[in-house]
């Protein structure tokens, strides 16, 4: 009979597994500014998905705004333009819209690749111990004590003003962030008793490392991925403010830049629906990252 | 009334061991400043000899600090030893061989022995293992920790838990292993409803079971429990322990016991070892070391311990000071500045006289100015003044040790310089029967010192 | 009420309150205590226990908890009674620490880590003591200046307190030394050898039965009416432990202080405590005095407790375990709690709560099995087997 019992108790580990995730998103999900962060990160994904279908993508290159050369400066509701035009009657609407495509390419791409980098350097670095846990830790600290904005600002001057540089300068900057936590995370595990339950089994220090320590630490990974996903639109926005990117790009930061000189002349809606969007963007992240810390943090929970 | 001889020439009967320790240390390098350079060593298992017999319980006793965790670990195989041998599933006849040519120089073992010696070792002692030995220690060998919710993995399932020693073992595979699993649960008083649970939704009793699942899941000849009772209550504990005893029954298996819990180990154990700074101070079956202990440490355990029990409270012994530093623990029996009957022959030293003269004439030990010791046993001390040489010599002929110490001498008005009788580091040595004590006093004297 | 009482806890209940539900932690919990004696608060994980000592000093954060009923009766020397629970928080912050005071389980948590002990020992005797102190200090109340009042309470500001500290040189030193004389002897009065180097030493430089023996000295400065024991030696090793009881029980011979000491070991009561009183999920079922309660429980749980503990002579693998475990008490039925897991439950216990049922001197349980069907009025066939049918009843 426990036979028969046995090829459905394996289906059932599944949804059973399931059913906790489900559980856990429900926890998450009680705290009302949680969810409203998730509804804005919602929106905007949207937004970037059908981006082609709310608006009619620019030729030859969708990521510069299309000229409404007849309509410079104009406020928003006029022409046309829901959210007017900006000094060489770019449509801001499109703009953000467009934007919000390329905050996520470069909030995806720098948080992923950091996050993975950082594992595997920090995962080394704790697993080993010893000297190269003192080598690897030591340039870490070299990279911490620079500000992110500072080092991620000079690396994309060096490379050169563009998008994909500003990428790759955020990214060379945020992975030592990551290594320093899970070094953290798993150098406390590996004192955890099931750890050494796990050694008392007999089981390789690879598969101890792949089913009890990883999953264990990733836990405050995931928190600082989602409020780095907020942080990495910030920071880029900042770059491209100042003029690291390409000119007359989409994108929010360099759109606040261009709409700055207007702001006197009392045109404030190029600057501010951009501004505004990269600060929705930002804040979004950081409620849901907020919302995830106190449910997955042990720490922080309860009273 | 004669005194036995300390060496005394019967050594304890050889049975079939499970695990068998020879002098077994474990030291932890303390490491100070920029270099990091190592300073001492703290000395958390300090030569320990034990045997574990086969079907029994060995209870490990001592309090915080004592070592027996670290112990533990050694013998699970988690800490390896610094110094010392241990060895696994000796028979009776394998370990009076082991036990003869240990006694023997290498350089001037036969052939024979030597060749015996070997294979004793690649077959039974931890580290010098074959490989496929090595894979039946670790099957044999299993550990069930103290506190339920920090061994089990909070993100696996009972049946991923209960399971993964069959699975990396290769034993059983695929849906036999979940089969085996149920087998299990329902061995320690759960079902398969608990099959696809996590550790957080069970209470500490139950996670328990869950970890004494795992344990026997290799079906292994040895356990050691890790204080696998004390974060219970004490109706849950009963449960538990219940079911430990029908076990050890039903499987023949064989436990070391740890913990500080002297009801619980005295109702558990065939035989006890009391641990104090990381040696052994008594050793003998469990009823003759409560009812007529041979270590004061042993006595002063089991007059601490309060009992439900009728009788009146007679003559109890008692602990004074605090816990000394395990890096430089006491010389001769470590015990000693601490011990109700402590005499000038146990160990007295530089470090006790200044450690007596701090707390009782702490005046006297601020006008210290230096202290230059030439070894454990005598140093010379630079005072302040000659007035205070003579009071610290006045402190030192009043106290209770001053009989370990030739007459302190002044020179050069300051100095003062201080010698101590040596006396050799507490063993712990047969007695009598099956009873051995690490206590000078006992040794010499052959019953537990008087008060 | 006996005339002679000191504290007279009466029908204590506390709640919590939490996203899954409230939970009713302490249920009508009623007891008494005599100036002098020792009462033992026994019960085994979340019966209470903590709580109630909690609510004594009213420590109980609300939110999440909630004092839903019932008083603490205070009584003060004039004859007159302070509810502590619906006192003014003034009142019951000049009561903590000076007529009722409380000792923890964990004394390294207890203890301020950035403060050496010798400031928070001190910290006590200026806040409750302050005019003893003035008085060995040679300070007229008068002449204390406000700095000089918060010095000795240990609060004065940096600057203001080096101020002072240089125009009313004599002064500023006489209380600081009053002060330092009085925490030397109640850190000796501790059974401590060197109090002045303790009194210098941070908390962490301190070993386990040590920070304890600070606590003690702590909570005893002011000679208070009542302590309130939380788990002390819980934490520490056995021999540590005996010490530490031994010197509680000495202090209280020689003060006169009243203890409630809480606990989940029953073998400590014998040696320990007069009278106590064992809790289940947040109700008293069996009080009296230590030798009656222990050599013939009256409750199926406390039998069943003393059985489950492990005894020399206890055939191995034998022990009494209580089958079952704790209810949950969010949401509870209004009945008896060890129902589900008592051998002689019958229908009124699963329908009734049983209340305190004296049984001659002193001791009660609140057991079906010491009620006859009349006086509850139910049908004999609903009620358990009578106590006495057993032989269980007292002689």
């Amino acid at each position: 009979m426990t036979r028969a019992e046995a090829p459905e108790t394996r289906q059932s580990a599944g949804s059973v597994r399931w059913a906790r995730r489900r559980e856990v998103l429900a926890e998450v999900l009680r705290n009302p500014l949680t969810v409203v962060g998730f509804v804005i990160i919602g929106a905007f994904l949207l937004m970037a998905l059908f981006a082609p279908l709310l608006t009619e993508p620019n030729q030859p290159d969708p990521y510069q705004s299309p000229r409404d050369w007849a309509n410079i400066d104009s406020p928003p509701g006029e022409a046309g333009h829901v959210l007017g035009t900006d000094s060489q009657g770019g449509d801001v609407l499109y703009g953000v819209i467009w934007g919000s495509r390329l905050s996520l390419q470069l909030s995806l791409t720098v948080v992923l690749t950091t996050v993975v980098i950082g594992i595997i350097v920090g995962s080394f670095a704790a697993m080993r111990g010893g000297r190269l846990d003192n080598l690897l830790m030591r340039i870490v600290d070299v990279f911490l004590a620079i500000p992110e904005l500072i080092f991620a600002l000079a690396i994309a001057a060096v490379l050169g003003p563009s998008f994909r540089n500003i990428i790759l300068a955020l990214a060379a900057v945020f992975w030592v962030k990551y290594a320093r936590i899970i070094r953290g995370e798993i150098i406390r595990i590996k004192q955890a008793e099931y750890v050494a339950a796990a050694r008392v089994v007999g089981d390789s220090t690879w598969n101890i490392f792949r089913k009890d320590v990883l999953p264990n630490s990733v836990t405050p990974i995931v928190v600082q991925a989602t409020l780095d996903m907020g942080n990495v639109v910030l920071i880029g926005a900042t770059l491209s403010f100042i003029g690291l990117a390409q000119a007359g790009l989409t994108e929010w930061g360099a759109m606040v830049s261009a709409g700055q000189s207007g702001l006197l002349a009392g045109e404030w809606w190029v600057s501010t629906f951009a501004g505004l969007a990269i600060v929705l963007w930002a804040l979004a992240f950081n409620l849901v990252g907020d919302g995830l810390r106190d449910v997955l943090d042990p720490k922080t929970e309860g009273r | 009334m004669s005194p036995s001889t300390p060496q005394s020439a019967t050594s304890t009967v050889e049975v079939d061991s499970v695990v068998t320790l020879n002098d077994v240390s474990v030291h932890y390098p303390v490491k100070e400043g920029l270099l990091q350079r190592v300073s001492g060593y703290v000395r958390a298992v300090d030569g320990v000899d034990l045997t574990i017999p086969r079907g029994q319980t060995l209870g490990l006793v001592g309090e915080s600090g004592c070592g027996k965790t670290t112990l533990g670990r050694v013998v699970a195989g988690l800490v390896p030893a610094t110094g010392g041998d241990i060895w696994f599933g000796l028979s009776a006849q394998q370990h009076a061989h082991m036990n003869r040519i240990r006694q023997i120089e290498p350089s001037e073992r036969s052939a024979e022995d030597r060749a015996l010696w070997s294979e004793l070792e690649a077959n039974h002692r931890l580290g010098s293992m074959s490989k496929q030995r090595y894979r039946d220690y670790r099957r044999n060998c299993q550990v069930v920790f103290q506190d339920s919710f920090a061994s089990l993995n909070p993100r696996q399932l009972v049946r991923d838990i209960v399971g993964r020693p069959l699975r990396v073992h290769g034993e059983v595979s695929g849906t036999d292993v979940d089969q085996r699993v149920i087998e299990l649960l329902e061995r320690v008083g759960l079902g398969p409803q608990h099959l696809l649970r996590y550790p957080h939704q069970f209470s500490g009793g139950q996670r328990q079971r869950i970890s004494i699942a795992r344990a026997l899941a290799l079906n292994p000849e040895f356990v050691i429990l890790d204080e696998p009772t004390s974060a219970l209550d004490v109706s849950v504990q009963a449960q538990i322990l219940n079911l430990l005893v029908d076990l050890q029954r039903d499987l023949g298996l064989t436990y070391l016991f740890i913990t500080h819990d002297l009801g619980v180990v005295q109702h558990m154990a065939d035989q006890i070892a009391v641990m104090y700074l990381g040696q052994i101070a008594e050793h003998g079956p469990t009823d003759q070391v409560f009812f007529d202990p041979l270590h004061p440490y042993s006595r002063i355990l089991r007059d601490s311990n309060p009992s439900l029990e009728d009788e009146e409270a007679v003559d109890r012994w008692e602990l004074s000071g605090t816990v000394p530093n395990p890096i430089n623990p006491p010389r001769g029996c470590r015990l000693h500045p601490r011990c109700p009957v402590a005499t000038e022959a146990c160990g007295w030293s530089v470090t006790d006289a200044l450690d007596h003269i701090e707390s009782h004439a702490p005046a006297v030990f601020e006008s210290i100015d230096s202290v230059a010791r030439s070894s454990d046993f005598a140093a010379t001390i630079a005072m302040g003044s000659d007035d205070d040489a003579h009071s610290f010599v006045a402190q030192l002929n009043a106290a209770p040790f001053h009989s370990a110490m030739t007459a302190p001498a002044i020179t050069n008005g300051k100095v003062v310089s201080l010698s101590f009788v040596e006396v050799d580091d507490a063993q712990l040595l047969p007695i009598r029967d099956l009873r051995s004590s690490a206590c000078l006093r006992t040794q010499h004297e052959g019953f537990l010192p008087r008060q | 009420m006996s005339d002679n009482w000191l504290l007279s806890v009466e029908n204590l209940g506390v709640r919590f309150h939490s996203p899954r539900g409230t939970s009713q932690a302490v249920d009508g919990v009623s007891f008494e205590m005599k100036p002098h004696e020792t009462l033992a608060l026994v019960g085994e994980t979340g019966c209470g226990k903590s709580v109630t000592a909690r609510s004594i000093l009213r420590l109980v954060a609300e939110p999440p908890g909630e004092y839903s009923s019932g008083s603490i009766q205070l009584r003060n020397e004039d004859g007159s009674t302070t509810d502590i629970l619906s006192a003014p928080e003034k009142v019951v912050r000049s009561i903590r620490g000076n007529r009722i005071s409380m000792i923890f389980q964990d004394p390294g948590k207890a203890l301020n880590p950035a403060l050496t002990v010798g400031r928070q020992v001190a910290e006590v005797f200026g806040e409750h003591r302050l005019d003893m102190v003035l008085e060995k200090a040679g300070v007229s109340r008068a002449r204390a200046s406000r700095t000089i009042v918060q010095i000795a309470q240990q609060r004065a500001g940096w600057l203001a307190s080096r101020v002072v500290g240089l125009l009313r040189r004599q002064d500023v030193r006489a209380v600081r030394r009053a002060l330092d004389d009085e925490v030397a002897s109640a850190l000796a009065d501790t059974g401590i050898a060197n109090p002045r180097k303790i009194m210098a030493s941070y908390p962490h430089e301190l070993s386990g039965g040590m920070k304890q023996r600070v606590m003690i000295a702590q909570a005893l400065a002011c000679d208070p009416d009542l302590l309130v024991a939380d788990e002390p030696t819980t934490a520490l090793d056995v021999t540590i432990q005996a010490r530490i009881l031994k010197l509680i029980q000495g202090l209280q011979e020689r003060r006169g202080t009243a203890i409630l000491y809480i606990t989940h070991d029953l073998s400590l009561v014998k040696e320990f405590a007069d009278r106590v009183a064992v809790m289940y999920a947040g109700r008293i079922v069996e009080m009296g005095r230590s030798e009656d309660v222990l050599r013939s429980p009256q409750h199926p749980y406390t039998q069943g407790l003393l059985a489950a503990i492990p005894r020399a002579d206890t055939p191995r693998g034998e022990l009494e375990a209580i089958p079952g475990s704790v209810p949950q008490l969010i949401d509870a039925p209004l009945q008896c709690h060890f129902a589900t897991r008592c051998a002689f439950a019958s229908a009124v216990c699963r329908e009734k709560i049983p209340v305190q049922t004296a049984l001659g001197g002193d001791h009660s349980a609140a057991c079906f099995r010491h009620n006859s069907a009349e006086e509850l009025n139910v049908a004999a066939s609903d009620m358990p087997l009578a106590a006495s049918a057993t032989g269980e009843t007292q002689r």
